[in-house]
């Protein structure tokens, strides 16, 4: 289907003997949010870490079954991982800008894709970080170290550092749980904004946050995936009473 | 152990079923006022009044308070929309209750007029509509939504009979104007009695289901099941 990014057929993830993912299906739309919720340890994040093939960097991890990114499957031998990091960016938890300035920040991936032309890349680094609504705060400072700026202002950088390379599909990492609400209610607006482009799946433990910010949100415990729909639904109509005892708090 | 959010849904419901307790007490006074039965002191009446009316701010204060700090999802979102509707329909019913009483002291003749239009009947069935009410808010039993909505039917097109040949009659008869009027009075403050427990009925089954039937008909939600 056109408008499906992602087809996930029985994928399951083995820590060594640990089944940590268990058969998981489902289908992420495109240009839409999709939130992942559940309690820690449920498998969210080692979920969203397949989508670019990051959990290939922990040797004793295993992986079966499908992930079809626009119907190619991304585990598949012949698929080049840095081409497959290219068209799914991915920001984390903690802000991790490079010890440059906010200019060779978001300037670096380009650059390392052999882009040298300096309008090209004064052009994308304006673009980038207007995208990521930092290019007002940053404008006039931009040969600045990143490091110097706020924990919120690091984090959307990020994102801009991100969408530098032209990715498809933006996978986020509870980017939000070390911020403010001021800078949390910015990248919340932003994830908004970006979606007209971008297909964006996010994780996060707060339930507020994929309410108000997602599409469609899956809900996963102990490794499977319980329920996905509709966010609206999720979060009024659940139809497994597993979720609506987590997203009620009366888990466990 | 019951979280600090429980303990305050529990502490909604109690209120709740306090405002519906109230309300039910009010209607059995404003029945017997119809039927001509002795009523308590208009004293209790006006005190369970002001009692509801407090409730009801009560009840309101309450949800403002769980929607700002707990952002209730699903059922507890369902539960306390479905709160701040059910006692506003209840602070209604205690009001219709309350001008049933001060009207059936202004009909003449009240108990003939109540007899020849059959009136007794129409008051009882809206007494139990509304004591049928505050169970199935309790039980959540969605048979007895479905008696209510049956109920409500059936109390609707006995006052509108009742209605029709009250009007008749004064149309022959001018000494029975004034009293008729009061009593067609009476009559529609029943069936809008009757129309709030229907509705109380409806929040219950949004509670239940997460379907909102308002403005449907019981029988069209039953075939589409």
């Amino acid at each position: 289907m056109k408008d499906i990014k992602i087809h996930v057929n029985d994928l399951s993830l083995y820590y060594g003997e640990k089944k940590a993912l268990k058969e998981i299906s489902m289908q992420i739309p495109a240009n839409k949010v999709t939130a992942l919720i559940g309690p820690s340890g449920c498998g969210k994040s080692t979920f969203l870490r397949c989508i670019n093939r990051m959990n290939d960097l922990i040797p004793s991890v295993r992986i079966t079954g499908e992930m079809l990114v626009e119907g190619i499957d991304i585990y598949d031998k012949n698929v080049d991982v840095v081409n497959i990091r290219k068209k799914i960016g991915m920001v984390f938890q903690k802000s991790n800008p490079f010890p440059k300035s906010i200019y060779e920040n978001i300037a670096y991936g380009p650059k390392i894709n052999g882009l040298k032309d300096k309008t090209q890349l004064d052009e994308i680094v304006e673009v980038s970080l207007r995208q990521a609504a930092i290019w007002d705060e940053v404008k006039d400072r931009l040969g600045d170290s990143a490091l110097g700026l706020s924990g919120g202002q690091q984090q959307r950088l990020c994102i801009a550092r991100t969408l530098a390379v032209s990715p498809d599909i933006i996978l986020m990492d509870e980017p939000a749980s070390a911020l403010d609400p001021i800078s949390t209610s910015k990248i919340e607006e932003l994830v908004h904004q970006l979606k007209e482009q971008y297909t964006i799946i996010i994780v996060t433990h707060n339930m507020q946050q994929a309410a108000r910010t997602s599409d469609h949100t899956a809900f996963f415990y102990m490794g499977e995936l319980i329920e996905m729909g509709k966010t609206n639904t999720i979060f009024t109509k659940p139809l497994q009473k597993q979720t609506e005892d987590y997203i009620t708090g009366r888990f466990g | 152990m019951a979280t600090y959010f429980e303990i305050e849904l529990d502490k909604l419901k109690s209120v709740i079923q306090k405002i519906g307790v109230l309300a039910e007490i009010q209607v059995g006074e404003a029945i017997k006022a119809v039927l001509s039965e002795p009523i308590s002191e208009g004293k209790e009446v006006k005190k369970n009044e002001h009692k509801i009316d407090k409730l009801d701010i009560k009840i309101d204060e309450i949800c403002q308070s769980i929607f700002a700090l707990q952002q209730p999802v699903a059922s507890d979102l369902r539960f306390i929309m479905s709160a701040m509707q059910i006692s506003n329909e209840m602070e209604r019913i205690g009001d219709l209750s309350m001008s049933i009483i001060k009207k059936t002291k202004s009909i003449k003749d009240k108990h003939d007029l109540i007899t020849t239009f059959s009136i007794a009947d129409v008051a009882r069935q809206v007494e139990l509509i509304m004591t049928k009410t505050n169970e199935c808010f309790l039980t959540r039993d969605e048979n007895t939504i479905g008696e209510i909505f049956v109920m409500n039917k059936s109390i609707k097109n006995k006052c509108d009979d009742a209605i029709h040949a009250i009007i008749n009659e004064m149309k022959v008869n001018s000494k029975v104007v004034v009293s008729g009027t009061n009593l067609v009075m009476v009559l529609k403050h029943l069936e809008r009695i009757s129309e709030h427990s229907t509705n109380i009925a409806e929040y219950v089954y949004f509670m239940i289901n997460a379907k909102i039937i308002k403005h449907e008909k019981f029988e069209d939600l039953n075939t589409e099941n």
